[in-house]
């Protein structure tokens, strides 16, 4: 029988091929292998969002309905769809090889990590009642979508250290890329922690607590802001804003994955 | 943006420093690195606690800098003082600078046609190049001979609706802080209030002003063992027992009373242990001592299951000035009672009873701060996403020229002047 586990397993699979295409793009520089790249980007999505769309669909038959956002594997998952989306949507402004390859990467990564680590619960388990609330969709599905948009910052920031020429877009595009990819990460990160404040108020009733995970996400935010007016004071441009992208990334990472492992605190995604 | 750097300042170094954005950047910077030591010094616990964690001079350290409240020092309130003080200087700055009249000028045409933002084509194309503009634009005559088409003028004033949502937000945390109050009730079924506990050991309890009694309090469990749901019923009762309100709070479905919110946050359970000792019974609830027997005893410990034979409690007793403890388990007859410096002490039954956990506040900086919310979102919209685009048409001798720039999304604006410039020659 398909489940959710087939079709999410498929699109592992199909991270992996999109990885290996890249490569042989690379190779052999060949158009047709760069449209092989663009339509297994469109199939691994669209299997990823049936396997999503899947599990959501098992926890109703399951009794314990709910939209498949709300533990540490979902949350993997949908961080790995939202990075494709992001890829797909990017495209009207022409895709980039290499970064949809760094990005493809981390994507395959993030799945796999999902998928087979042994400290990633993969069960579809019962939501405790502070969970079960609509702004637990919106706080995630815009947390993670301004993670993406960050993931690809991170990339340019990473590219714009090696020679442009060959597979490295120019380093103006990367710039342009990099900035337009904060714009949205920025505007999402915000609307996920005032939405996420908004919902602490329903559940705790206090918007703010300077949980670890709340406490990141202001720091996140806080390096973001930062780039974004240093553009103005500094004029700061190039390897500058780079290592910052990098900088800002990390603090996502640390925002996601590091308070769950260094520093206890109320989110659940802490377990 | 270099507008900023040329403009004229005003005011003393002083002032100068306070609208800066480098400011801005040290007090954000700052910010940043407080919150990242907050994050990883223990908040809040207890001095035991540090002690067991750190060293004694890392603890007196700790203790000096106000590390383990980092949030609510002094400092971290002046650093958010600065920075709210920058904030509101720079806002205003930018305000004004943005009333103040234009200059109607049109800039250099030609650079913007040789950067791809314009084209240059016959007069009598004007009409044409009109209607290619569409209504959208608002019109406006500069000079003689030419005429200025803009867009999206408001998209200026984006940055300063975000830095005004920011001062909002922080208002209204200061307002709730100042005159909102967080506390805590415990209530079983039957149980009922008329002041709250307060969050922090040392703060003294919150007289409400009416009574709080809950009715009833449920919770359901997933098979798994996690809670599933669990409510409270309340009643709010004046002073001569009229029921002012009743209605029932769940998670996340708080109910609010004259300003003042319940929410239900956690729930507990509190038992009651019945022993026989001495010919005489006990109820007993955690740590509370059995007095008048021989040999005093309390209640230590609660274990739902132990080792599988079920629910039991831990007893501890001096034997001699030595603290010693034994367990009774209540489905056990064997270990149902035992003999203690020669007394006969039984365990008799375990009642259990939940008890609702309620957050109590009271803030009116809350409709501030979700004001601020919507109007930081409002702001971010229109910053980034909407663009102010101003095109000229200056009237020449024998061409018209056709360009402008764009505040945002360059790109998308010189694809736009190529489609108006399409097919004319
Ligand atoms: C956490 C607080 C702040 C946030 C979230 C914030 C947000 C923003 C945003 C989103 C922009 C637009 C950036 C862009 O278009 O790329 C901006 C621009 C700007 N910010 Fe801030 N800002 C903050 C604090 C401040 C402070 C305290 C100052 C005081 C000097 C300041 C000065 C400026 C200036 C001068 C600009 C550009 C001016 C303009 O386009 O009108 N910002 N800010």
């Amino acid at each position: 029988m398909i489940t959710d586990h087939t079709l999410l397993g498929l699109a592992t699979i199909m991270y992996l091929g999109l990885v290996f295409f890249h490569i042989l793009y690379f190779v052999w520089q060949k158009e047709k292998l760069l449209s092989a790249v663009q339509h297994i980007l469109y199939a691994a999505a669209a299997v990823q969002a049936a396997g999503i769309l899947m599990r959501w669909a098992i926890s109703y038959r399951l009794g314990i309905g709910h939209a498949p956002l709300s533990n540490y594997y979902e949350s993997l998952i949908f961080f790995s769809w939202s990075i494709s989306v992001f890829m797909i949507c990017m495209r009207k402004r022409r895709l980039y090889p290499a970064i949809t390859f760094v990005a493809a990467g981390i994507s395959l990564m993030l799945m796999a990590y999902a998928s087979l680590s042994p400290g990633v619960e993969r069960g579809i388990q019962p939501l405790i009642p502070a969970l079960q609330s609509n702004w637990l969709h919106i706080h995630v599905i815009t947390c993670f979508l301004g993670y993406a948009a960050f993931a690809v910052s991170f990339i340019c920031g990473v590219l714009y250290f090696f020679r442009p020429g060959g597979i490295v877009p120019t380093r103006e595009n990367l710039e342009d890329i990099n900035y337009r990819s904060i714009i949205i990460g920025f505007s999402m990160l915000t609307s996920g922690i005032l939405t996420g404040a908004v919902w602490a108020h329903f559940a705790w009733g206090s918007c703010w607590s300077w949980d670890p995970k709340e406490t990141w996400s202001l720091i996140t935010w806080i390096i973001y802001a930062l780039v974004l007016h240093l553009r103005f004071t500094g004029g700061l441009k190039g390897k500058r804003i780079a290592i910052l992208s990098v900088v800002g990334f990390a603090s996502v990472i640390m925002t996601y994955f590091g308070v769950n492992f260094f520093l206890a605190g109320l989110h659940s995604y802490a377990t | 943006m270099s507008a900023i750097k040329s403009d004229k300042m005003r005011g003393g170094p002083i002032f100068r420093f306070l609208v800066s954005v480098r400011l801005t950047i040290i007090t954000l910077s700052l910010i940043a690195g407080a919150s990242i030591v907050g994050s990883l010094v223990r908040q809040g616990a207890s001095e035991e606690e540090y002690l067991s964690l750190y060293s004694e001079r890392a603890y007196h350290f700790i203790r000096l800098f106000g590390l383990d409240d980092a949030y609510h020092s002094s400092w971290f309130y002046l650093l958010m003082g600065v920075f709210a003080i920058n904030l509101f200087l720079c806002t205003l700055q930018r305000l004004r600078r943005l009333m103040a009249p234009r200059e109607r000028q049109a800039p250099d045409l030609s650079g913007f046609v040789s950067a791809g933002s314009g084209f240059a084509t016959d007069p009598v194309n004007r009409e044409e190049v009109v209607r290619r503009l569409g209504p959208s634009y608002r019109r406006e005559r500069v000079s003689e001979t030419t005429e200025l088409f803009e867009k999206g003028r408001f998209s200026r004033y984006g940055a300063i609706v975000v830095h005004a949502s920011v001062l909002l937000i922080l208002a209204g945390g200061l307002i709730g802080n100042i005159s909102g109050f967080k506390a805590y009730l415990a209530l079983k079924p039957g149980d009922e209030a008329s002041a709250a506990m307060p969050r922090k050991p040392g703060q003294s309890a919150v007289v409400l002003g009416f009574t709080v009694k809950c009715t009833d309090f449920r919770v359901s469990f997933y098979p798994s063992g996690q809670p599933k749901e669990y409510a409270s019923d309340i009643e709010i009762l004046d002073e001569k027992r009229n029921i002012l309100k009743r209605g029932r709070i769940r998670v996340n479905e708080p109910f609010s009373y004259k300003g003042v919110y319940f929410y239900q946050s956690s729930y507990g359970r509190s038992n009651v242990y019945t022993f026989k000792a001495d010919g005489r019974t006990f109820e007993l609830g955690e740590e509370q001592v059995a007095r008048g027997v021989r040999v005093p005893f309390m209640v230590v410990r609660y274990e739902q299951d132990v080792h599988n034979f079920g629910p039991g409690v831990m007893v501890a007793y001096m034997d001699a000035d030595e603290p010693k403890t034994l367990w009774f388990l209540s489905n056990v007859e064997k270990m149902r009672s035992h003999t203690v410096n020669g007394s006969k002490v039984s365990l008799e039954n375990i009642s259990g009873q939940f008890h609702t956990g309620l957050e109590v506040s009271r803030d009116p900086g809350v409709p501030v701060v979700l004001c601020g919310f919507t109007l930081m979102l409002a702001g971010l919209y229109i910053n980034f996403f909407t663009a102010h685009r101003r095109i000229y048409l200056a009237l020449g001798p024998d061409t018209l020229i056709v360009a402008g720039t764009t505040s945002r999304n360059k790109e998308g604006f010189a694809e736009d002047m190529r489609k108006i410039g399409g097919g004319l020659a």
